[in-house]
């Protein structure tokens, strides 16, 4: 081996043998971080390339769709938008204005409520609490599925099936334990002295709420935001169970009628609306990337 | 009394509205649903109280009720691990400062955040159709692909893929549990001329023990829930032969299809029970494999 | 302006108590200086005073008003934090008028007091900066200034210095001091530090687990300790110990052989503690013997010098900077009878020259 051989060499210098061992060190690092590389570039192109095949085949007619693993379409074919917009009873326009609608109220539902709890339970002193955190916490396991049935009786004496009530209601009572958790961690590391501060300033708990901890939180209560809009958006079960009217009809709701009238000649429009499905929940992706991975790293850790 | 009314007010009024939610819509509901899971109940008529018929029913002559746990056993248990493997061995190699760890990163979640979509399970059925990208793939190589969505073989394979593609949010996790090990550690097991598979095995795995404990009981837990994608790749009605009759799949076509709502709500506390049992196994082994940092002083 | 008394004042966290029992009788316009080793409950018993923390058992009084039950924002006095509590969202001039546009106050006065407790601080031109962009002093100066725009009856610190670095420390010891002077307000000030409550204090009450151990001014805490735990506490160096039994009107001292102490003292054990500077270097004292010297600190204007006597005792003897003293040195060390603390068994003082000290 060349690079040896400084070091064999019994006259080389103490310098020559430092540098060679440093070059040695130098092209071993470079070479395992290529290969790293080489790794986390396969990996993300095949994470990726289902999203890009879809955006690709939105532009495709329906004849190139399948059998065709090709990223660029031959001709790009905005027809399929076009049609997909208004190929069901209901045009697409209502169905995105009903699940901007939900989606904007149950997001601010959420975020008050959330923080309204996680400040109580981060802030406050009362009794019985860490009874009710306790079992506050233990609702994050409980699955959607042994409340919906009980729920959708409920909402449909009260009447409120085949309106959005179910959908938003809950949401300004803090049904979702992930976000109280989420907040009360953020909250938990503000400095007390400030509440401390403010209660000498004259500040009862609302005040302190509303005009320190708020302000102070506004990065969580991004993240909260940007969490519950995710979720809502893509909400499947509640919608499809509480909404029997097309003209109610959430996007999801609109996508799977595409998907189970299984009529071959709409893949094309299908997967055009199904591209702007994502696209809200993409564009926010990219913007709050940042929020969104310190939310999680949150949430997971301390 | 009003000295305890003055300290208790402020909390119990900003707990209100979760109190609300808590008793009308998570506890008052889990009590019923208890009720109606001895019942027999289609909604237009009173509760009928039926004593043990439903669990009768179900664990002596339902078939699909059992199909429908071996689907969702099976499904947990492969994409789970799958999953955690994935995530961590993506953590690592973004793990100490990589160019470009934002990018990768953020390709890496980006499905993560779209994997519950409908868009995606559709996606996901064409992708595996007879004819799809899969299979074309395949192709190039001369295999001749499974009809992944119409044989029950393979059906639940796209199921765990499309899990396994979502481990992005385990990954994050993992990320930031192994930022916070000490460099110092690795330094330190380097000058003991420790190799890289002894690093991983005596330092970075133990001390990820809390996080990996995490990200498992948190991965079950989706994983016993999984509906949206399921709903869509079968068809709703867990497709082809039942092979993706998923639990809640099953409870959701009992409740709404067939209105046999306390059919489903016994279904509902098996799931419940199912997923509490999990997770209790899980907290009660983390006490021979999880050690936190406090514990070691 | 109010004075503050605590009638046996209990805290308990759980099953702990933290205070046992303080009575304590702060006067009108006093400058109170709190000091104690860290968790002796200085800051619980200063946050109990401001109404952060609730009080287990006893009264706390402010101004002859029983305020056990009053909330913090309604007991009329403002509390200067160690980590200062800036709300960080606001800037310096938002920060000031908090308080004040919670009471509800009209703007012009609002404006007024601002503006005074500006100049007074010399914070002027920070007035639109947020606390991040200021420097530790300047965040401190802005704690003040919140602290004194509400014209409280009483201040309360908990350790606000100690945050600062040493220089700055010491100048706004100075200045601290010289705001006491102009507002002549009743303060409460918690430390760690003994120059800040030597110097700043009109009276100290020494803490320790809990429990008062002394109350006084700097000096009769330094001349007359109460205790063993007061004497060793205040002042630094610290007091030289020995344990030594008294028998008929005398003590034995190791080394030193036996000094007559000319007055009755019950015959018993007995401790006899002797400050550094009270230690005579040289020829002189009731009672003396030598040593070798193990180490010398200089400081400048004066040097600590450590000298090993023949049971291997070592006692700490304060001497002038400009002396010669040199490791290895023999040297002679004397002790008088007067100049010296002594204390029983249970660690309480025998007041045997106090008559004497005290002219
Ligand atoms: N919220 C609490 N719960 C339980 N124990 C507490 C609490 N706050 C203080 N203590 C205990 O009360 C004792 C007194 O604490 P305190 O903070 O008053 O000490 P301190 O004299 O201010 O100490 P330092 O100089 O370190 O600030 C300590 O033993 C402490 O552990
Ligand atoms: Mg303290």
């Amino acid at each position: 081996m060349a690079d040896a051989l400084p070091l064999q060499n019994p006259n080389a210098t103490t310098a020559e043998i430092a540098q060679s061992l440093r070059d040695i060190r130098e092209r071993k690092k470079r070479r395992a971080n290529l290969l790293r590389h080489l790794f986390l570039i396969i990996c993300s192109f095949v994470m990726v390339y289902p999203l890009l095949w879809l955006l690709a085949s939105s532009l495709k007619p329906d004849a190139e769709i399948f059998g065709n693993l090709s990223l660029w379409p031959t001709n790009f074919d905005w027809a399929n938008y076009s049609e997909g917009w208004n190929a069901l009873v209901v045009s697409f326009t209502q169905f995105f204005w009903n699940s901007t609608l939900i989606t904007v109220l149950a997001v601010i539902g959420n975020v008050i409520s959330a923080s309204f709890t996680a400040y109580a339970f981060a802030r406050l002193e009362f009794a019985g609490k860490n009874f009710w955190f306790a079992l506050m916490m233990m609702t994050l396991m409980i699955p959607y599925h042994i409340v919906l049935i009980p729920q959708y009786i409920l909402f449909l004496k009260m009447g409120w099936v085949d309106t959005y009530l179910p959908l938003i209601v809950p949401r300004f009572l803090a049904t979702d334990a992930f976000f109280i958790f989420l907040m009360v961690q953020f909250f938990r590391q503000l400095p007390r002295e400030l509440d401390e501060a403010a209660m000498i300033d004259g500040c009862s708990p609302f005040k302190i709420y509303w005009a320190i901890i708020l302000p102070l939180s506004v990065p969580a209560m991004a993240t909260a935001a940007i969490f519950s809009f995710i979720g809502i958006w893509q909400d499947f079960l509640p919608p499809l169970v509480y909404l029997n009217d097309v003209k109610d009809y959430t996007v999801p709701l609109a996508l799977r009628m595409f998907s189970s009238q299984d009529s071959v000649s709409l893949y094309g429009p299908m997967f055009a609306m199904s591209v702007l499905s994502i696209i809200p929940i993409f564009f926010f992706f990219v913007v709050f990337q940042r929020l969104i991975v310190q939310g999680i790293a949150m949430s997971g850790l301390k | 009394m009003r000295k305890f009314l003055a300290k208790n007010a402020p909390g119990y009024i900003f707990l209100t509205p979760w109190l609300i939610g808590f008793f009308v819509l998570a506890i008052g509901p889990i009590l019923i649903s208890f009720y109606l899971s001895f019942t027999k109940y289609d909604i237009a008529s009173p509760p009928k109280f039926t004593g043990l018929d439903n669990f009768d029913y179900m664990l002596f002559w339902d078939d699909r009720f059992w199909q429908s746990l071996k689907v969702t056993f099976a499904f947990v248990f492969l994409s789970v691990p799958g999953t955690l493997i994935f995530a961590l061995a993506v953590a690592m190699a973004l793990d100490k400062g990589i160019r470009a760890i934002g990018i990768y990163r953020a390709l890496f979640y980006l499905p993560s955040i779209l994997g519950g979509s409908i868009a995606v399970a559709i996606l996901w059925r064409q992708l595996f159709s007879n004819n799809g990208v899969v299979n074309s793939f395949l192709a190039l190589f001369g295999i001749q692909g499974p009809y992944w969505l119409s044989d029950p073989n393979y059906s639940l394979y796209t199921l765990v893929v499309l899990a396994i593609w979502q481990f992005g949010s385990p990954m994050l996790i993992f990320l930031a549990g192994l930022r916070a090990i000490p460099t110092e550690l690795y330094e330190a097991a380097e000058i003991d001329a420790a190799g890289p598979v002894r690093k991983f095995f005596s330092i970075t795995l133990p001390l990820l023990a809390p996080v990996m404990f995490f990200n498992l009981v948190l991965q079950m837990i989706e994983a016993f829930k999984t509906f949206n994608s399921a709903f869509i790749i079968s068809d709703g009605r867990g497709n082809p032969l039942d092979s993706l009759l998923f639990f809640t799949l099953y409870l959701y076509n009992e409740a709404f299809s067939y209105f046999r709502m306390g059919y489903a709500s016994a279904l509902a506390w098996v799931l419940l029970l199912i997923i509490a049992a999990f997770t209790a196994v899980a907290f009660a082994s983390s006490r021979y494999w999880v050690h936190y940092e406090s514990d070691r002083g | 302006m109010a004075g503050v008394s605590l009638n046996s004042v209990i805290k308990r966290y759980g099953m702990v108590e933290a205070i046992h029992g303080i009575d304590l009788e702060v006067n009108d316009g006093e400058f109170l200086v709190l000091v104690g080793p860290s968790g002796c409950g200085k800051s619980t018993l200063l946050r109990m005073i401001a109404g952060l923390e609730e009080i287990t058992d006893g009264t706390i009084s402010i101004g002859g008003r029983i305020v056990n039950d009053v909330p913090a924002a309604q007991r009329d006095l403002s509390m200067v934090f160690q980590s200062y509590a800036l709300y960080p969202h606001m800037d310096v001039h938002k920060n000031l008028a908090f308080g004040l546009t919670n009471l509800k106050m009209p703007k012009p006065e609002i404006k007024r007091r601002v503006e005074e407790a500006a100049r007074i601080l010399q914070i002027g031109d920070l007035m639109h900066r947020k606390p991040r962009q200021l420097s530790g002093g300047q965040k401190q100066r802005v704690a003040i200034g919140r602290a004194i725009v509400r014209e409280p009856q009483l201040f309360l610190f908990d350790e606000p210095l100690s945050n600062l670095d040493a220089e700055l420390r010491v100048q706004m010891r100075v200045e601290l001091a010289g705001l006491y002077t102009r507002l002549g307000t009743t303060m409460i000030y918690v430390t760690h530090d003994q120059t800040e409550a030597m110097t700043m204090a009109t009276r100290i009450a020494v803490l320790s687990e809990g429990n008062l151990e002394q109350l006084g001014t700097p000096y009769e805490l330094y001349n007359f300790p109460q205790n063993r735990f007061v004497a060793t506490f205040i002042g630094s160096p610290k007091m030289n110990m020995l344990d030594v039994h008294a028998s008929g009107g005398g003590v034995d001292l190791e080394d030193f052989g036996r000094l007559d102490l000319n007055t009755a003292v019950p015959d018993g054990p007995l401790v006899v503690g002797i400050r550094p500077g009270q230690l005579i270097l040289g020829e002189g004292g009731d009672v003396s013997t030598g040593g070798e010297i193990s180490l010398v600190e200089y400081l400048g204007s004066e040097m600590f010098v450590h000298v090993r006597l023949a049971s291997g005792r070592v006692m700490m003897v304060q001497a002038p900077g400009n002396s010669r003293h040199q490791i290895g040195d023999q040297v002679r060390l004397g002790i008088h009878r007067t100049e010296a603390h002594y204390f029983d068994a249970n660690g309480l003082r025998v007041p045997l020259f106090d008559d004497r000290a005290s002219n």
